[in-house]
């Protein structure tokens, strides 16, 4: 029985019908940390399914605007779908409206956009990050079907509830006893983000390889790069 | 201009040999039979006046409604064929909502003006194409509205042009009026002076004597955003001056 | 094209195992038949398959690499399915999974090319365009539950770079400088990563020794390859067109009873 459970020594010669399933899991890991005037937003940079690894350098970022970088994780051929529908949007409003789209804009439009396809949704975890009008950091939280929450710091894909609790207790002051609750410096925020990292590729096999990094100041958007382990 | 009769003014989208559609220009005369509205913008706020034509006392004078809310943070001032305006204003309520719900932000002036436009272009007489009219709307509008650049005043024509203006007058008395705006306005007035110079003129221009039931009066600014005068707000200000 | 379920049948015996059921391939007359016309039709799984594909980046170039099986479930039946195809002079295309969407694809693609063609204006598709069109095309296609199942790889050269990106049947597409798909992924592309990470500016010649090592040990374990295969160069070096047969012998078990024949196009 044990032997044919497994789908390569199945003798039973009925009818074999496996559905397709429109989605896959590609893993990938999103944390992003808001500052008062910067917000940090990273991604793994491991694209892989089930145990086999498609690729290594697979940034899961992309930079909307010059104040707007949304993270992805989840089903890859959905994420780059949305990423480009995204894309043209903010495109569309450029021309349209003669400015940029400001983050909490491209934070409702996102939540609607999921929604509309709440039915038949985009298989992917969100994490938008960027400068707000006054241009302090915030970080908008989705679920696939357009559920959005602000936060100050957010981990999410497939280390995410791994990864949340760290953030909590480090930035959030959460479950500590006798501290102040202050504002996290941006030297800080790097360092925990890295930790997180580190971390999550210790247990999670689809984390890992290496990370991207975006800082988001009022200056611009700079990158980053840091290495996590291979295997 | 139009003594000539000419034989491309039948068709909306037939232009004349000179150039022109005569079927838009015409529908810009219908604007001139209708009453006259005066919008200034000034940097504390925009303000609109319409006159109200009582035709008759029998006439309920509330319910002609020339200046309408579109949103909280844009209101407008019609003159010309009113039925037509409120399919404008029905667009232009639609898409402040719709930008609301898909940006979670006030829709800009400039925008609801180009969408508004967007409908007024639409017109033509092929079953095809789907159009919103088979004629052009006879009908201008003055938007006043507040966004992040401020308050400003739109001007838009049956034509769907719309320009950013600082005062403008449209309607049956708009040609006085104009020429009045143009002296009364400059660049460092204020609101309550903008709101005086709208009444003045409009009592120039209007056939009536200004009452407070015969006029209607707006104030935009970025503080109280939309706000549409009370008949005791408007006889308080007519107060000053008759 | 792939087969076409209408509903499912109890089959009690099997004509081969693993193969599709012969309720995937006929209608038989039980009514069902009728359905279809009420039914939209899809394919529920791959008929005519390919195995693994192989394409790899080298200093000037990309080459792609497939063998020309055709398996009907474990059947090898068709000795002679070339899998990889010239899309123009800077691209090449190897593809996996369904033969039978493969061909179909390949004759849009090549209708696209003719098109092209015909306005004669000296522009023709790059490489990463023709990549992101499949992937759309794949995405369409898996988002209306009728995907080509396929596993494509695209490579060529853009801007003088070397350009090699693939695409699944849900429209899952990446670029990298070695790319396996199939078994090949299991199989060959450990063999390449180590490769590439040992001697990262490679060579053709390096690169044809290593595919070719990589076909070789998927064929000692995947039991759906074979030994005749085709192998595509794309580079810079040289655009002439040249065809030729080599043979390659290796390990003693199987060299008895094959011959690597590879055709390699420049």
């Amino acid at each position: 029985m044990a032997v044919n459970s497994l789908a390569a020594y199945n003798t039973y010669g009925g009818p074999k019908s496996i559905p397709f399933v429109p989605y896959a899991d590609n893993g990938g890991s999103v944390v992003a940390i808001a500052g008062d005037d910067y917000v940090l937003v990273a991604s793994d940079t491991r694209l892989s399914s089930g145990f086999s690894i498609y690729t290594r350098e697979q940034s899961k970022l992309f930079r909307l605007s010059d104040t707007t970088v949304l993270g992805c994780s989840g089903c890859w051929c959905d994420t780059l779908t949305l990423a480009r529908i995204l894309e043209a949007r903010l495109q569309m409003y450029l021309h349209e409206h003669n400015k940029p789209m400001s983050t909490p804009a491209v934070a409702q439009m996102l939540c609607t956009m999921l929604y509309y396809k709440r039915f038949f949704p985009y298989y992917v975890s969100n994490v938008l990050a960027g400068l707000d009008e006054e241009g302090k950091g915030c970080v908008y939280s989705y679920d696939p079907i357009g559920y959005c929450q602000q936060t100050k710091f957010k981990a999410s894909g497939s280390s995410g509830a791994l990864l949340q609790p760290l953030l909590d207790n480090q930035i959030g002051y959460q479950n500590m006893e006798n501290v102040t609750p202050e504002p996290i410096c941006m030297e800080k925020a790097m360092a925990i983000l890295k930790d997180t990292f580190i971390s999550a590729a210790e247990r999670d096999i689809y984390t890992g390889d290496s990370i991207f990094i975006n800082i988001i100041t009022k200056d611009g958007i700079q990158e980053e790069k840091f290495t996590l382990r291979r295997d | 201009m139009f003594l000539t009769r000419s034989e491309y003014d039948r068709g909306v989208n037939t232009f004349s040999p000179e150039g022109r559609l005569f079927q838009v220009e015409y529908a810009i005369e219908a604007i001139k039979l209708g009453s006259t509205a005066i919008g200034i913008c000034t940097s504390e706020g925009v303000v609109l006046a319409v006159e109200k034509r009582i035709t008759s006392p029998l006439m309920e004078p509330t319910t002609i409604e020339k200046i309408v809310e579109v949103d909280k943070h844009i209101g407008c001032a019609v003159s010309g064929l009113m039925a037509d305006s409120r399919t404008m204003i029905d667009r232009a309520r639609i898409e402040c909502q719709n930008h609301w719900f898909v940006y979670n932000e006030r829709m800009s002036v400039e925008s609801v003006a180009q969408a508004v436009s967007n409908l007024a272009i639409q017109f033509g007489d092929s079953d095809d194409d789907g159009g919103a009219m088979s004629r052009p709307f006879g009908v201008a509008i003055l938007f006043a509205g507040c966004d992040e650049k401020g308050p400003q005043l739109f001007h838009m024509d049956p034509s769907g042009t719309f320009v950013q203006v600082d005062a403008k007058a449209i309607g049956s008395g708009s040609e006085g009026a104009q020429q009045s705006l143009q002296e009364a306005y400059h660049k460092s007035m204020t609101l309550k002076e903008a709101l005086i110079a709208v009444l003045t003129i409009l009592k120039q221009v209007m056939e009536e004597k200004l009452s407070s039931t015969n006029v209607e009066v707006m104030t935009m600014t970025p503080g109280q955003l939309f706000h549409m005068f009370s008949k005791d707000e408007v006889e308080e200000v007519i107060k000053d001056i008759a | 094209m792939a087969s076409v379920v209408s509903g499912s049948l109890c089959i009690p015996a099997r004509l081969w195992q693993n193969g599709p059921s012969a309720s995937c391939l006929f209608n038989l007359s039980d009514g069902l038949a009728d359905q279809n016309t009420y039914f939209a039709q899809r394919s529920q799984a791959p008929i005519t398959t390919g195995t693994s594909v192989l394409g790899i980046t080298f200093e000037g170039g990309v080459a792609i690499a497939a063998d020309i099986l055709g398996s009907y479930g474990s059947l090898a039946r068709f000795r002679n399915c070339p899998r990889i195809m010239h899309v123009n002079d800077n691209i090449i295309l190897g593809a996996g999974g369904d033969y039978a969407d493969y061909q179909y694809l390949k004759d849009v693609i090549e209708q696209k090319i003719l098109e092209e063609e015909c306005l004669d204006d000296g522009f023709s598709i790059k490489p990463k365009a023709l990549h992101c069109w499949l992937t759309r095309v794949m995405y369409n296609r898996r988002s209306k539950f009728d995907p080509f199942w396929n596993n494509f790889i695209v490579g060529g050269l853009q801007d003088d770079e070397p350009f090699l990106g693939t695409v699944d049947k849900l429209g899952t597409a990446y670029v990298d400088r070695h790319i396996a798909t199939g078994y090949g992924a299991y199989m060959a592309l450990p063999l390449m990563r180590e490769e590439v990470e040992r001697n990262p500016i490679m060579t053709k010649d390096a690169a044809q020794k290593l595919l070719v090592k990589c076909l070789e040990v998927l064929y000692y374990r995947d039991s759906r390859s074979f030994p005749k295969v085709k192998l595509i160069f794309d580079c810079l070096m040289s655009l002439q067109s040249l065809l030729s047969t080599c043979s390659f012998s290796f390990s003693p078990y199987c060299q008895l009873f094959y011959l690597f024949l590879i055709s390699a196009t420049i």
